[in-house]
């Protein structure tokens, strides 16, 4: 039983990838990325001028800069308004839209101000931010955050909202107080879609991380694209581009695994592509 | 001991009308007595249990168990439900400690508890699984488990084999019985289904819609243990003497039945 057991346990990784890697849509993934880098390089060649480097020219730019002192001090200083901005609104984030949950009394006085949050084009608030806590780091943090916020806040009150009721009056049957219902049912159930919660506001403190750099202190990664912009490099304006999506997919994905382990019973809902069979 | 004296609950529906989903119920279930409570939809039997359960409040009458009036959930009271209600993240283990862990019991001695009950209802060596994994059968046992492991005086069951295939329900009605008949407790078990509740009560408690009240009460006189024959006990001429005289009384309650729509119509026209 012990030599199956473990031979089994040894094989199942390695054909489980090879499974994913056939079924799922790495390949897909690939192919299409194959079909657009030669489309790219074929239109970028012939009519691309200089706005439109082929995509040859933009890897190898992406190389240079990666070898650049300059890309590496953007990267540190637009990561530290992303870091920051995303953990408040993590730390915000969560215990609000908990609480928008749960009490529906508290929600109705505030979901005005969460729609407004949701629709607001947050470029216009960046002159007002600039006014009121100027150019440091701060404004920066707190563009990010509230690009991100809604995302956290949103899921988190949907991850309490679709808790099964009978869960809660199971709990209530054995005696639990409501702080027990919190931390037993409330919090464990509305897990997964706090997770979905965080992974979205990642993508949007991305991107609210490069537009206040664009549009209001010209630091970090915005500043390089700027720099680029102006000397008419199209190469390595691509390439900044190109390391900023990388960084980002690379988030998303490793926010994406920590959703899988944290909430491994949610796992086949979750993934919408799940590999389960 | 449960003593229900004149309950009646009435609620209010979305357009100011009222429901009266209780009227002047009053109903004694013995000690270690298996009462079922048979009725069609909207007779009120949920709501009942969940008044025992202290779950709800009512309006009028007195609810009492073991001599104290319900207020609120005790732990003499546990619950098993039609849904399973399990924690989707906890094992089976942690599910059937649940009741325990809430009472602040520490780690082991909950364990252990757990261990000894999910060795009674047949699921050892799932004990590590999450609920998901288990069918639906399964599910409930270890629901069963979480509601025995507290030691309840009164188990109260809200149809928990209604969402279960036939041959499950079957499978676990006997396993039910089993249990019952080894550990002795009052059980009051809701249901919509005649042969489940001829099977396994002392008395079937026969409740009626619009205003839900208790219509009939039907002593079940079938000897026990019945667990060893359920198949011959239900061909037996006693069982199906007293489940045609139950249709009798249901069909007439029957929403689709005549002689009911136009009690409810003549309702409508009078209220």
């Amino acid at each position: 039983m012990t030599a199956s057991g473990v031979s089994a346990a040894t094989r199942r990784p390695a054909t489980s990838l090879l499974r994913k890697a056939v079924h799922g849509t790495l390949l897909y993934q690939l192919l299409t990325f194959a079909v657009f880098a030669t489309a790219w390089e074929v239109y970028g060649r012939y009519w691309g001028g200089i706005l439109l480097p082929p995509f040859s020219d933009t890897a190898v730019a992406t190389v240079e800069l990666l070898g650049e002192a300059e890309l590496w001090k953007a990267l540190w200083l637009s990561n530290q308004a992303l870091v920051l901005g995303f953990l408040a609104s993590v730390v915000l984030g969560v215990p609000a839209g908990l609480l928008l949950g749960r009490f529906r009394t508290v929600e109705r006085y505030t979901d005005i101000y969460l729609s407004i949050l949701l629709v607001t084009p947050m470029a216009a608030v960046i002159p007002l931010l600039v006014m009121s806590v100027g150019f440091g780091l701060l404004s920066r943090v707190i563009l990010v955050t509230l690009f991100s916020v809604v995302m956290v806040i949103v899921n988190a009150r949907a991850g309490i909202r679709q808790i099964d009721a009978s869960l809660i009056e199971m709990s209530r049957t054995y005696g639990a107080s409501e702080a027990q219902i919190w931390r037993r049912i409330l919090i464990p159930g509305a897990l997964p879609a706090i997770m979905t919660g965080v992974r979205l506001a990642l993508g949007r403190a991305v991107t609210g991380m490069v537009i206040v750099e664009l549009l209001m202190v010209s630091v970090g990664f915005g500043g390089l694209i700027l720099e680029y912009r102006a000397l008419f490099e199209a190469p390595k304006l691509y390439a900044t581009i190109v390391i900023i999506l990388a960084e980002a997919l690379a988030l998303i994905a490793a926010a994406r695994w920590v959703e899988r382990k944290a909430t491994p019973w949610a796992a086949p809902r979750n993934s919408s592509r799940s590999t389960r069979d | 001991m449960i003593e229900i004296r004149g309950v009646t609950k009435t609620f209010t529906g979305r357009e100011g009308s009222e429901v009266h989903a209780l009227k002047d119920v009053n109903l004694t279930v013995g000690d270690n007595e298996f009462l079922t409570v048979l009725g069609p939809s909207g007779c009120g039997k949920t709501t009942l249990l969940r008044a025992i359960a202290g779950l709800i409040d009512w309006d009028e009458g007195d609810i009492v168990v073991d001599g104290e009036p319900v207020r609120r959930p005790g732990p003499d009271r546990a619950m098993v439900f039609q849904n399973f209600a399990l924690l989707p993240w906890a094992t089976v283990l942690d599910n059937v400690a649940f009741g325990l862990e809430l009472r602040g019991e520490s780690r082991a001695a909950r364990h252990a508890k757990a261990r000894e009950l999910i060795e009674l209802i047949g699921l050892g060596g799932f004990e590590s699984r999450l609920p998901g994994e288990l069918s639906g059968g399964m599910q409930q046992r270890v629901g069963l488990a979480r509601a025995l492991a507290v030691e309840p005086n009164v188990l109260l069951m809200d149809e928990p084999f209604g969402a279960l295939d036939e041959q499950t329900r079957r499978i676990l009605q006997e396993e039910l019985l089993s249990i019952w008949e080894r550990r002795r407790l009052t059980v009051v078990f809701i249901t919509h289904s005649m042969e489940e509740a001829v099977l396994l009560g002392d008395r079937v408690v026969l409740m009626s819609p619009r205003p839900g009240r208790i219509a009939e009460i039907v002593p079940i006189g079938i000897p026990r243990p019945r667990s060893a024959d359920v198949g011959g006990l239900e061909q037996s001429p006693e069982f199906t003497a007293i489940t045609s005289r139950l249709w009798q009384s249901l069909r007439t309650m029957h929403p689709d039945h005549r002689t009911a729509a136009r009690a409810a119509a003549a309702q409508e026209v009078t209220g």
